[in-house]
């Protein structure tokens, strides 16, 4: 169980990574220059401000993810916290994919339709990972487990 | 640096994170973010809200952290991974208010630029003590 959710955490890392990186063409994909145009100035900059630092924090989850896999893992307290909370971004996220956004506005175009299949399935693994990471930091899953 | 001075300025960062969790609440309504929005496209107004939402999750987690359990942000690799985050976290939004907002606006309201200013100063300067000398 333990190499399973090491692999896990591997494959979350690089996932996590990609959508940073990917996360740079989201304002081209969603139009935000011209939708935001109208936009006074201060609401403008909390805009963005605010995305700097969601996307930051997508950036901490990587290098917690592919660096200190250990430390994810290790079953202290502090594993514990940061399991729980890394558990309960990732769920609201997966819970607005399905019933939050409106994406109606969004052009239905193969790559958009793509790039949201992949982003579902995305949430749902970090869910499912990071899920499984709080179990095993709480001893509810033992050593040995899935084989 | 002695642990509990670093315990120590990390509660009172948790106390100034509170005030900050406070201030967004209060901030939507004095700049009224939903009348700003009315009217704007969905996909805009959901981003909006969606991000000051998880924005205002971050800063509530870390304020429980730090008041309930500071220790945890001083031991091992990913606390000092962690502190170091929230040091260049806070340090940047000192960057961001001094070049990016708007200096009409922060003339305008000079003392709580000043004082906001002076609060992710001196939580920069937390995390990032707490992350170097733990």
């Amino acid at each position: 169980m333990k190499e399973l959710l090491e692999f896990g955490l591997i494959i979350a890392g690089c996932s996590l990574a990609a959508l940073s990186i990917a996360s740079f063409w989201i304002p081209k994909a969603l139009g935000w220059r011209e939708k935001l145009a109208g936009l006074t100035p201060l609401m403008r900059e909390l805009f963005l401000t605010y995305s700097f630092y969601v996307w930051s924090s997508h950036v901490l989850f990587t290098v917690l993810a592919l660096g200190f896999g250990d430390w994810l893992i290790g079953g202290t307290n502090a594993a514990k916290a940061m399991n729980t909370f890394m558990l309960l971004w990732w769920s609201v996220r997966l819970y607005l994919q399905f019933f939050g956004f409106d994406l109606s506005e969004i052009k239905a175009s193969r790559f958009n339709r793509i790039a949201k299949h992949l982003l579902t399935l995305l949430f749902i693994g970090l869910v499912v990972l990071f899920g499984g990471l709080l179990c095993w930091n709480l001893g509810w899953l033992q050593p040995g487990s899935l084989q | 640096m002695d642990t509990f001075i670093l315990e120590s300025g990390l509660r009172i960062a948790g106390l100034m994170l509170s005030g900050l969790v406070v201030a967004n609440f209060v901030a939507a309504k004095r700049w009224d973010y939903a009348g700003n929005l009315a009217g704007r496209q969905v996909i805009i107004r959901q981003v909006f809200f969606v991000h000051c939402a998880y924005i205002v999750a971050i800063i509530t987690a870390l304020a429980i952290q730090c008041l309930g359990w500071p220790g945890l942000l001083l031991e091992g690799g990913m606390a000092r991974v962690v502190c170091a985050f929230f040091g260049l976290f806070w340090g940047s939004r000192v960057v961001v208010q001094l070049t990016y907002y708007d200096k009409e606006m922060r003339r305008r309201d000079r003392g709580w630029d000043v004082f906001f200013l002076g609060v992710f100063l001196t939580l920069a300067l937390i995390f990032t003590l707490a992350a170097i000398y733990q």
